[in-house]
């Protein structure tokens, strides 16, 4: 056998289900006789296919077909067997997501050829992942992909740990375009914002909650609703903030700033963090209740430099809308050669360079200068992300600066135990330094720490 | 008896279709079936066929 499979059988015809255990030993089989049971165990559970009867009993004529939409939208290939091959119920099952048909009565060979069709297509689907979507030939990162996207149509929260531009912002769209939620992705980079302005995109506010706030904005949370949420940078997030979306995670209630009308949302948590995240746990910048909330998978992404395989794929790929780049096998060397601290993203940036100016067979004397000031620039690069930049753009480089430095001073508060001598000390700034962002920040500056 | 087309009739011709569909298909099955499964599976035929023949009768009276 090739692979082993979940499989749920909903039938309420016990011979036929005894029929169907037989025909699918090896799998990890579950069963369901009627309607009720069935939407229970989809919903309860990540299968890979399932195997729906139309008529579940006298008193449920095509219930069967009830179940189809809530299986397509968890991404389960749903077959459907049924003692008779009505033209109008078979158009209607596939119309609602089936994906594979049979009359009963010969399941010797039918199910085996669902089986095959099933694993076909599926291989099909994964090649095409990692050939379109997430460029990976690394087995070992193939397969965190794989088990991440088995559990993507559940609501286990996935935590994304890996190294600036490995692609985990890639990655969390990949698990919600396959979780079947029909709600929007939503992303919000923590790091580019200080408390305040992180409470406001994330619960939104009414009109003059604060200076500035001229009209109503729906916030990040009511905006996921229905669909998934992802926290990136989780881990500059200050242990206030979290404590607030923890409680509106676990009650799936908020309040926007200014209002004491309760809104509701119910969403998918995917986060993300570049930092080691048991150092955040044992600092107490990360709350162990919050961490707990939202490390239900974690999927580490490995940096370029240990994946190798991937650098030429890449190049490939970030190309193939470009005029085509043609390296020497010299350049191909020092290509392979280079460890990509700034990973795909550094990559990227090289295609884009390339195939602006380059002619004919690249030397590696071509791209020398590109990876010396690629790995120079991406420490520096290391420092913004899209999101900052993008806040810089829309509230002016003063306000970005002051966000900046503002996150700097809470996160060495917390880790340094709110002492403000330490804190001057770690980041080498003047007690105005430090003053001017704790009022910034809302701080009680006259409250001695402890 | 000669009975009329009906709900009931396409309902019992639905009933012996997918009955016979599943005994078909565990007959099929018993031939390399170890004697304990083979014995379960004819349990099972037999409930079968006797609710056929309920469901039967149930239409003609």
């Amino acid at each position: 056998m090739e692979q082993k499979l979940s499989v749920l059988v909903v039938d309420d015809d016990p011979l036929a289900r005894k029929v169907m255990e037989n025909h699918l030993q090896g799998h990890q089989l579950d069963f369901a006789p009627d309607k009720a049971t069935a939407l229970s165990k989809l919903k309860g559970k990540n299968h890979d296919l399932c195997f729906i009867d139309l008529d579940l009993g006298k008193s449920q004529p095509l219930a069967g077909l009830d179940l189809i939409p809530l299986a397509a939208s968890k991404g389960i290939y749903s077959v459907v067997m049924s003692g008779h091959d009505s033209d109008p119920v078979v158009e209607k099952a596939y119309a609602l997501g089936c994906r594979d048909f049979y009359v009963k009565g010969h399941e010797g060979s039918d199910v085996q050829a669902v089986l095959s069709r099933f694993l076909s297509r599926n291989r099909m689907s994964r090649e095409r992942i990692f050939q379109d979507r997430f460029i990976t030939e690394d087995k070992e990162t193939q397969k965190s992909i794989e088990n991440a996207l088995h559990y993507a149509p559940s609501e286990l929260p996935i935590l994304i740990l890996g190294p600036s531009g490995t692609g985990k912002t890639d990655l969390a769209r990949l698990i919600h375009d396959h979780s079947g939620r029909l709600g929007e992705f939503i992303s919000i980079n923590c790091s580019a914002y200080n408390d305040e302005l992180l409470e406001a995109e994330l619960f939104g506010f009414r009109k003059g909650a604060f200076t500035g706030a001229d009209e109503d904005r729906k916030g990040k949370l009511l905006l996921a609703d229905g669909g998934t949420l992802f926290l990136d940078e989780i881990g500059s997030m200050s242990p206030a903030m979290q404590a607030k979306l923890l409680k509106a995670i676990e009650e799936r209630v908020f309040y926007p700033l200014g209002s004491d009308e309760p809104e509701r949302a119910s969403f998918r948590i995917i986060s993300a963090t570049l930092e080691n995240v048991q150092e955040l746990v044992e600092s107490k910048a990360l709350r162990f209740d919050f961490f707990q909330r939202v490390h239900g998978l974690t999927i580490r992404l490995k940096p370029l430099s240990q994946r190798k395989d991937d650098i030429l794929p890449l190049l490939s790929f970030f190309n193939r809308e470009k005029r085509r780049l043609v390296f020497s096998p010299r350049a191909r060397e020092a290509l392979l050669g280079h460890d990509w601290p700034g990973n795909v993203r550094e990559i990227r940036r090289v295609v884009d360079i390339l195939s602006a100016g380059t002619k004919g067979i690249i030397e590696p004397e071509a791209l020398q200068p590109l990876l010396k000031s690629a790995h120079g620039e991406t420490k520096a690069r290391d420092f913004t992300t899209d999101a900052q930049y993008r806040f810089a753009l829309g509230h002016g480089l003063n306000q970005a600066l002051n966000s900046f430095i503002d996150s700097l001073v809470q996160r060495s508060l917390i880790e340094n135990g709110n002492r403000r001598n330490k804190t001057v000390k770690a980041l080498q700034i003047s007690t105005r330094v430090l003053y001017d962002s704790m009022k910034r920040s809302g701080a009680n500056i006259r409250k001695r720490a402890p | 008896m000669n009975p009329s087309p009906s709900p009931n009739l396409d309902t019992l011709i639905h009933a012996v279709n997918s009955k016979c569909a599943s005994l078909k298909s565990a007959a099929a099955l018993l031939k390399n079936a170890p004697s304990k499964e083979a014995q379960e599976l004819l349990g099972l035929m037999l409930e079968q066929v006797r609710a056929l023949a309920r469901e039967i009768e149930g239409f003609v009276k």
